[in-house]
């Protein structure tokens, strides 16, 4: 809301980030050795990436309720049972992050083709980043023209038969990804179509734009795959340019749209992790209701947010309007609305 | 957003003296469209043991929104109207900061989804020119939504008020409380 | 045999009480429905308009109707939520029939039809055919209350026949005929605009008929002062400008007071009272000595807020009365209401504009369906059955001898009483649930117990038709086309949106069916709801309820017409007697004398405390329907028992504490709900649910000595506390009590 538009912070970490990550590239595909030339396009795509992702994180942390439970969920984390905190953070990433648990009661169709598009995106990152990167690449076996070899980093990782099914499996993964990206998006394109509350309040760019991206990343690139293997490489190189301009397009708009939420949800990790802590340090009470309704560090630290952000919610007495529940300040709103009638002489009017 | 037959000239108007705590409006609140069969609007007793009050609380659309500000994750947008949204569904991380730093009370945190949701002036209907369903059902006038001119003739006594003092804060919203004639502010002790 | 088949546990599993509740983003279609019907809501006597949302024969959603006068897109809780009950997994599909051992097994309607007519003639042949009674209600339109009187006289000969009115407006009916010879609330609610004074007693609107609020609301907007009685801070007493917070049973007292305070101060309208009023002496003389000293001795109420409200009352200009259920269900209802009519007519503010007066019907259609003859002693038009002239013409209009009529029968209560003595071995009901709604229901229960043959006709299998030995699967409101009565007066339709589910069949088809194979085919032949209505309209004609110049077309082309209104080119009637020529045998209005009694049933050392019962918003009556509207079940889980913190103290109850709460007839268990909105020496408990949750097993059956309305709004009762805090409200499962 109130971001600053320029953030020298957020510039100097994202630069440094890309400078790291070029250096990464240098040395992680053996000084360029196993870098595949025909990538480069993807590879400033995928840099310009982080460096706008760093530079928006880095803002978005900076801003006082990120930085709030940024910081406290690290200082959670490394306090204490660190052992037992790992464990949490690793569970909650399992449900959260991989499994999306929090859609389920949602909707479980929706929870499923979000499942489908977080699988196949995911899983499209895993393969593609370290590719461009020069970071994987396969090799036959010396001594052999029938097994394959997978190399990370310049090591050797594993190695297959090349007609195995696994072999089918490695080879085909990007395709297997864009099916999966394709089920999943088609679902929410028509949802986004057809739910009433969803077309009152949806934007074409930032609600309908990257499905029909995601979609078009997935269907060039399953139709790279057709061309060469059935149509004899028709169109190919055609074909090749728009999957580069879309997937481009996909990269560097991460910062800026739909997809930030990608690289925003851990944060839902932080959330729970401050609130399991918060539990332990003890609830408040509403003074107007008498019962427990959040933590004491929350509302403890709402008031330095808030204050941080130009709100200050002090009542006459020294205490907060924020000490009160929901339920407590609609109340004693009401009993102010109240007081304030009967003072005009009538409840009524 | 996309619909633009927002009509500009009605306004909310809510009088908490007139709530008789019936919950047509939460039942209504659910079938809008935006909710998920999710009641955002919110009825309760004031103090059940001392008085039958009840008050009512639709989101008020704060001109600079508390719950916005707070919102670490950026999920709640205002629009060109005024209209201050609920949260997006992909940025919320259900942290419920804005639900313990809104000064009316109003967003509500649904635990089972792990988000945030608030009333979003039923804007599947206000954008299309329809009233809201909580203003539309309310049997008492509670809750009306119109224009000013109609307010001011079907209450002669009262004055439309929308500046709130929370202690050292001023809030100022979107939508209305009526007070009695002659009111600029509501105090909240 | 009307003993349940298995245990009540069992057959809730399969019947319900189940709450439904729409789907995560509505139900299927309601975006784009097949259908937008403009009909009415189903609950309350409000008769709000709605539109329903239909969708391949389902009702999937609705949309506020902002055009129809009354409620101009306003609805309640109930309203909100009444598209849940068509879509319903409770709903009854097809006949079934009671099989021991076993609960309820399906039939065919062939073999339902038969048995039922078997049993009705074997009943009627061994016993006498008064011996075969029938119980309605009127949540069913006008068609079908008026076929129902008709049927009961004509196809089943029987003169038993009555009604849940009777649990609801008769002691109003009763005060009306006697003081005006007819019975329809005076005026309709625009007329409360520019009221100068609102009085509302024994009627808390705003929980029982949430629409009327917005009326009441706009007078005080425009300056009306608001006068309250209830011994409850109800939700419109809150903020009104006098609340008097009676003592249960003591309004004719109050009332009294007001009266002589009116005569003695001179505040009356001679001329009215003069020209167009009986019996004013003798009213006034019986309440001579009602000093407003006695009457704070007898209600409870400070004598200064009385003296405030008769002020009040007697100078204004304009004025509204507005009464219902809390004064009406007394031993003495038809005093109360007389009482509150003697202070319409002392001040002679009556047909005129703004100057109004009126009962607010409970039910549906309980204005329509208490005027065309479903009543034990009346016929159609509002008609006496006992009246030779009148039995004469209906006879002709049923094409039957006059002879063949069955005279009056047994009211409601009545005929519980003589099932219970054996005099009455067979039953026949259709929308009524005594085992909630009546008093002393433990009696009630042993009555249904004992008799021979119970079928009924039913949507949800409800807590009384569990006695019955076939249920015949019937129609809700919105399954069937016809009018109703609003409590204004005003006669509306309401539409077929859907055709029954499953197998389902309309009422009315299922009442032609029986009195087809009874042998009447030739009386009940029509061909769709308007023929029925059509002789409904001459039946009526003549009588004071007289809808012959209304058509459906009429109430379509003008969103309802107000009876009476006896010829085709007439407007109908929003406001009577503006001619000043009133019903009664003189053409003039009547004054009643109405001198306090005691209540049934007063406190004494074994049972000190004041028992009276009322609603809740998000439930209607015995809760068939609300209590499967899962929303509705929510907001309020379960009965409890309201009580002042003063009298919380004095047994040392606690908030949410267990309390026995016990009567001379029975007892139950409620949470206490302790607040200082009810009169400390009076405790309140909801009635909507049914067993061991019923507030109906602790009330009393006395029952008005003219209207014979059971005294269910006070008794004398003991409390107990149990010592252990309730669970909380949601687990209790009280909307499906055993």
């Amino acid at each position: 809301m109130k971001d600053k538009t320029f953030n020298g912070k957020a510039l100097f970490v994202a630069t440094l980030v890309s400078i790291l990550t070029i250096v990464l590239v240098f040395y992680g595909s053996r000084e360029l050795q196993n870098f595949d030339a025909a990538l480069v396009t993807y590879l400033f795509g995928t840099v310009f990436a982080f460096f706008g992702i760093v530079y928006r994180y880095t803002v978005w942390l900076q801003r006082p309720p990120t930085w709030m439970y940024f910081k406290r969920s690290i200082k959670f984390l490394f306090t204490g049972k660190i052992f037992a905190h790992l464990w949490f953070l690793g569970k909650e990433s399992v449900q959260n992050i991989l499994l999306q648990k929090f859609i389920y009661p949602r909707s479980k169709w929706r929870w499923f083709a979000h499942f489908c598009i977080a699988l196949g995106c995911l899983s499209a990152f895993a393969i593609t980043i370290p590719l461009t990167f020069g970071w994987i690449h396969f090799t036959l076996a010396p001594n052999s023209i029938s097994i394959y070899e997978a190399h990370f980093f310049g090591f050797k990782m594993m190695d297959f038969q090349i007609n195995s099914f696994l072999a089918f499996l490695i080879f085909h993964a990007l395709n297997w990804s864009s099916w999966l990206v394709i089920i999943g998006s088609v679902y929410y394109l028509r949802r986004r179509l057809t739910n009433p509350g969803l077309i009152a309040t949806q934007t074409f760019e930032g609600d309908l734009l990257p499905l029909i991206l995601l979609i078009a990343i997935s269907v060039t690139g399953l139709c790279l795959t057709y061309s060469y293997q059935f149509m004899k490489g028709f169109a190919y190189d055609f074909l090749a340019v728009i999957h580069a301009v879309t997937v481009i397009m996909f990269l560097i708009w991460i910062p800026f749209g739909k997809f930030f939420h990608i690289i925003q949800r851990p944060a839902q990790i932080g959330a729970h992790i401050y609130k399991q802590e918060g539990i332990k340090k003890g609830m408040a009470v509403c003074p107007h209701t008498g019962e427990e309704f959040a933590t004491k560090l929350h509302i403890e630290d709402l008031k330095i947010v808030t204050s941080q952000l130009g709100f200050d919610f002090t009542l006459e007495d020294g205490s907060s309007h924020l000490d009160l529940s929901p339920e407590g300040k609609r109340s004693r709103l009401a009993q102010a609305h109240l007081k304030a009638r009967s003072q005009g002489g009538n409840l009524f009017g | 957003m996309n619909l633009t037959n927002f009509n500009t000239k009605e306004e909310f108007f809510v009088d908490m003296q007139r709530c008789i705590g019936c919950k047509a409006c939460e039942m209504a609140c659910a079938e809008c469209e935006t909710n998920g069969q999710q009641t955002l609007i919110s009825v309760n007793y004031v103090d059940r043991s001392s008085t039958i009050q009840t008050t009512v609380q639709v989101c008020m659309h704060c001109e600079d929104p508390v719950c916005a500000n707070v919102c670490p994750a950026d999920a709640i947008s205002q629009d060109e109207f005024g209209v201050v949204h609920t949260a997006s569904t992909e940025r919320c991380i259900g942290c419920s900061n804005c639900v313990m730093a809104c000064p009316f009370g109003v967003p509500k945190k649904v635990e089972e989804y792990d988000l945030m949701m608030k009333c979003t002036m039923c804007y599947d209907r206000t954008s299309v020119g329809k009233k809201p369903m909580c203003a539309t059902v309310c049997p008492s006038g509670a809750l009306f939504y119109g224009t000013r001119e109609q307010i001011e003739e079907m209450r002669p006594n009262s004055t439309p008020i929308n500046n709130f003092i929370f202690g050292q804060e001023k809030v100022k919203t979107k939508v209305n409380i009526m007070m009695p004639k002659g009111s600029t502010e509501l105090r909240i002790y | 045999m009307a003993k349940l088949p298995v245990s009540p546990e069992k057959i809730i599993e399969v019947f319900g009480p189940h709450k439904n509740y729409a789907p995560q983003d509505g139900y299927e279609g309601k975006d784009e429905p097949d259908e937008i019907v403009k009909t009415h809501c189903c609950f309350c006597g409000m008769q709000c308009g709605i539109q329903l949302l239909i969708k391949e024969n389902k009702v999937v959603g609705f949309e506020p109707w902002m055009e129809f006068p009354f409620n101009e897109g306003r609805l309640c809780p109930k309203g909100v939520q009444r598209y849940l009950q068509n879509n319903h997994p409770d709903r009854l599909l097809h006949p079934i029939q009671r099989v021991e051992g076993k609960g309820f097994e399906k039939m065919s309607w062939d073999d339902a039809m038969d048995k039922t007519i078997s049993e009705i003639k074997r009943i009627q042949e061994k016993y006498g055919k008064n011996a075969f009674s029938m119980l309605s209600g009127v949540s069913l339109s006008n068609e079908k209350s008026y076929l129902v009187g008709k049927f009961a006289r004509v196809a089943l000969q029987t003169k038993n026949l009555d009604y849940n009115g009777r649990l609801c407006m008769v002691s109003a009916g009763a005060g009306n005929k006697k003081a005006f010879g007819l019975d329809r609330a005076s005026n309709n609610y625009s007329d409360l605009e520019y009221a100068e004074v609102i009085i509302v007693t024994g009627a808390n609107i705003s929980e029982t008929f949430p629409t009327l609020t917005h009326w009441i609301w706009k007078a005080r907007d425009r300056g009306a002062k608001l006068i309250v009685i209830d011994p409850r801070m109800i939700p419109m007493a809150r903020t009104a400008d006098i609340h008097l917070d009676i003592r249960p049973g003591t309004d004719s007292a109050l009332y009294g007071a007001m009266l002589k305070y009116l005569v003695d101060h001179d505040m009356l309208d001679h001329d009215f009272i003069d020209n167009y009023t009986s019996g004013f002496q003798e009213t006034i003389d019986a309440v001579k000595d009602y000093t407003l000293e006695w009457a704070e001795e007898i209600t409870g109420i400070d004598k200064n807020k009385i003296k405030e409200a008769a002020e009040l009352w007697g100078k204004a200009k304009t004025s509204f009365l507005l009464h219902a259920r809390g004064i009406e269900q007394h031993s003495k209802g038809v005093d109360n209401v007389v009482g509150c009519i003697n202070l319409v007519l002392a001040t002679g503010r009556i047909g005129k504009p703004y100057c109004g007066y009126g009962t607010i019907t409970g039910q549906g259609n309980g204005q329509g369906g208490r005027e065309h003859g479903h009543k034990c002693d009346q016929l159609p038009g509002n008609r006496d059955i006992e009246n030779p002239e009148h039995r004469k013409y209906i006879a002709g209009v049923w094409g039957i001898d006059e002879k063949d009529m069955p005279g009056k029968g047994l009211s409601a209560y009545e005929i519980i009483d003589a099932i219970h003595r054996g005099e009455i071995k067979g039953l026949l009901s259709i929308c009524f649930n005594p085992l909630v709604s009546l008093p002393n229901n433990n009696y009630v229960r042993e009555a249904l117990e004992k008799l021979e043959f119970y079928v009924c006709i039913d949507f949800f299998l409800n807590e009384t038709a569990r006695h019955a030995d076939i249920v015949l699967a019937g129609s809700l409101q919105e399954e069937e086309e016809g009018t109703t009565t609003s409590a204004e007066g005003r006669v509306i339709r309401v539409r077929q949106a859907v055709t029954p589910p499953g197998e389902a069949r309309t009422d009315t088809s299922i009442l032609l069916e029986i009195a087809k194979r009874l042998g009447k085919e030739d009386k009940f032949s029509y061909d769709n709801s308007e023929a029925i209505f059509n002789e409904l309209r001459v039946a009526s004609k003549g009588g004071t309820a007289d809808y012959f110049g209304i058509s459906y077309k009429k109430i379509e082309d003008n969103m309802g017409v107000f009876w009476p209104c006896p010829t085709e080119s007439h407007q109908g009637t929003p406001r009577l007697w503006e001619d000043k020529k009133f019903k009664t045998p003189d053409g003039k209005a009547h004054f009643n004398p109405a001198p306090y009694r005691l209540p049934s049933e007063v406190t004494d050392k074994e049972y000190p405390v004041t028992l009276t019962t009322g609603r809740v918003v998000s439930q209607y009556l015995s809760g068939t329907q609300t209590r499967r509207i899962g929303k509705l079940v929510d907001q309020f889980p379960e009965p409890f028992i309201e009580i002042h913190p003063d009298l919380a103290t004095k047994y040392g109850i606690k908030q949410r504490e267990l309390v026995k709460v016990s009567t001379r007839r029975g007892q139950g268990v409620f949470p206490a709900n302790i607040v200082e909105t009810i009169r400390r020496d009076t405790v309140f408990v909801p009635y909507h649910w049914p067993g061991l949750k019923s507030a109906n097993q602790l009330t009393i059956a006395t029952l008005d000595p003219v209207s014979k309305m059971p005294e269910f709004k006070v008794c004398a009762c003991q409390l107990e506390p149990l010592g252990t805090i309730a669970p909380p409200s949601k687990e209790s499962e009280a909307f499906a009590s055993v």
